[in-house]
């Protein structure tokens, strides 16, 4: 059975080199996906990738296992920072580590729990219709606000709105536990 | 607002980041300050973070992870461990400082002096400190880029490295490409093209192993000419008997599902 993330972090925190290596291996390419995606640059994907581990080690006594996911406060990171560089701005670290809360409904430790997700969320996906598929992608890989979207596709706002809402209704119906 | 959000979709908006303007502050000002809004949007935040999986399957750069361990390694031993709590310092009689307040008079100007130097000279230290740290990550950088040429190198120089033309299949959409496969190394490199795919469709690379299922060797994003050549890592120690391309849903699968567009038995 692998160390658990709880586990890790505390081995981090003691200097563990290897440790952080095993965390990396087990969550890297989720990153890497979801920053290629944001960014369209492997190169920079790849800097914020390793930027965000580096954060990790320097301040894993700082994580709170009893306060939320590892893999999900990751991705919150990272995906933060990608928009951030593609907007750039560059977002406080101590702002991210200390007000950056994430509870994810399921144990992402699991490989086996991550190749399951991987089919629920683009099963959630393609149950909604395109208009509004592409309105959460938008919001999520460009990181666009509500009047963003309306600009880009040329929609009014109150429909980017409502489509975006009833979008994130049915994601939290599927994605729930 | 100074109550709670009055939509529950509110924290799962904000933790998407399409709320702006007022709604957005009003929300900024209450989370805080509500413990069961801050639970709410943590949980918001982690179904959103779901949605990273709908992202095309991008493995990284064996590199990045040598640069991080590098980066770890050259880091000072005391970063990030817990900071222990220094003992209160004992404290010092006075007294007898009030006592001969004269040296006072005389030190205080050299005092000031001293301080005015130390603080300069901390600002001109703090500043190289940056400096270095700069060009510490830029050579890191550089370094991690040279070795990952020197795995290509390596992987092209290989005595028991095999090359793998992989062929268009009939009625399949047309394309060229060509692996350099080291097992023992588990890594490969490729090169080559392949017409656009359909919509909502994706191309996977597969290594098909003598023995066991075919081991995904990610995603390839055709362009409209010759793509870049790009390097895969691979489980080390694993005999291919074909490198394989299929047309997968968008975004991949962890196993093949689709037809096979280009094949390349290893001969």
């Amino acid at each position: 059975m692998s160390t658990s993330d709880a586990a890790l972090i505390q081995k981090i925190v003691q200097r563990d080199e290897s440790a952080l290596a095993a965390l990396y291996d087990r969550y890297a390419s989720l990153l890497s996906s979801v920053l290629n995606r944001i960014l369209r640059d492997t190169q920079a994907a790849e800097e914020i990738l390793q930027d965000v581990f580096f954060q990790l080690w320097r301040n894993a006594a700082q994580f709170d296992p009893g306060r939320g996911s590892l893999p999900g406060w990751l991705v919150v990171i990272a995906r933060n920072r990608a928009i951030s560089r593609l907007r750039r701005h560059n977002p406080s670290e101590g702002e991210e580590l200390l007000e950056t809360s994430v509870i994810v409904p399921s144990n992402l430790e699991s490989a086996v729990v991550q190749q399951q997700l991987l089919g629920r969320v683009k099963g959630a996906l393609e149950n909604l219709s395109a208009d509004q598929r592409a309105a959460i992608e938008l919001a999520y890989f460009e990181g666009l606000t509500h009047s963003e979207i309306a600009t880009r596709t040329g929609d009014p706002l109150g429909t980017v709105k409502t489509r975006i809402r009833t979008a994130v209704e049915s994601l939290k119906r599927t994605l729930s536990p | 607002m100074n109550g709670h959000p009055t939509r529950p979709e509110d924290f799962d908006l904000y933790a998407l980041g399409v709320l702006e303007g007022e709604e957005k502050a009003a929300f900024e000002a209450h989370v805080p300050t509500c413990a069961a809004c801050a639970e709410k949007l943590a949980e918001a935040r982690g179904r959103i973070a779901l949605l990273a999986f709908a992202a095309p399957l991008v493995a990284p750069s064996p590199a990045v992870k040598e640069r991080l361990m590098r980066q770890i390694h050259a880091a000072p031993a005391s970063s990030g461990a817990r900071v222990p709590q220094r003992a209160p310092r004992d404290v010092e009689r006075t007294e007898s400082f009030f006592g001969r307040w004269w040296p006072v008079a005389v030190l205080a100007p050299v005092a000031a002096v001293l301080i005015l130097v130390s603080v300069r000279l901390w600002q001109q230290n703090t500043r190289l400190i940056d400096e270095l740290g700069e060009e510490r990550a830029t050579l890191q950088q550089q370094q991690g880029q040279l070795d990952e040429a020197r795995h290509i190198v390596a992987l092209m120089e290989a005595k028991d490295t095999i090359s793998v033309a992989l062929a268009a299949q009939p009625g399949m959409p047309k394309g060229d490409v060509r692996v350099m496969y080291n097992a023992k190394m588990g890594m490969a490199m490729c090169d080559g093209w392949v017409d656009p795919a359909p919509a909502n469709k994706s191309y996977q690379l597969w290594l098909v192993p003598k023995d066991g299922k075919p081991i995904s060797a990610g995603l390839i994003e055709p362009s409209t000419g010759p793509m870049k050549p790009w390097t895969v890592k691979l489980p080390p120690g694993v005999e291919a008997k074909a490198f394989a391309i299929t047309l997968e849903p968008e975004g991949g699968m962890p196993q093949p599902t689709g037809p096979m567009v280009l094949v390349g038995p290893v001969s």
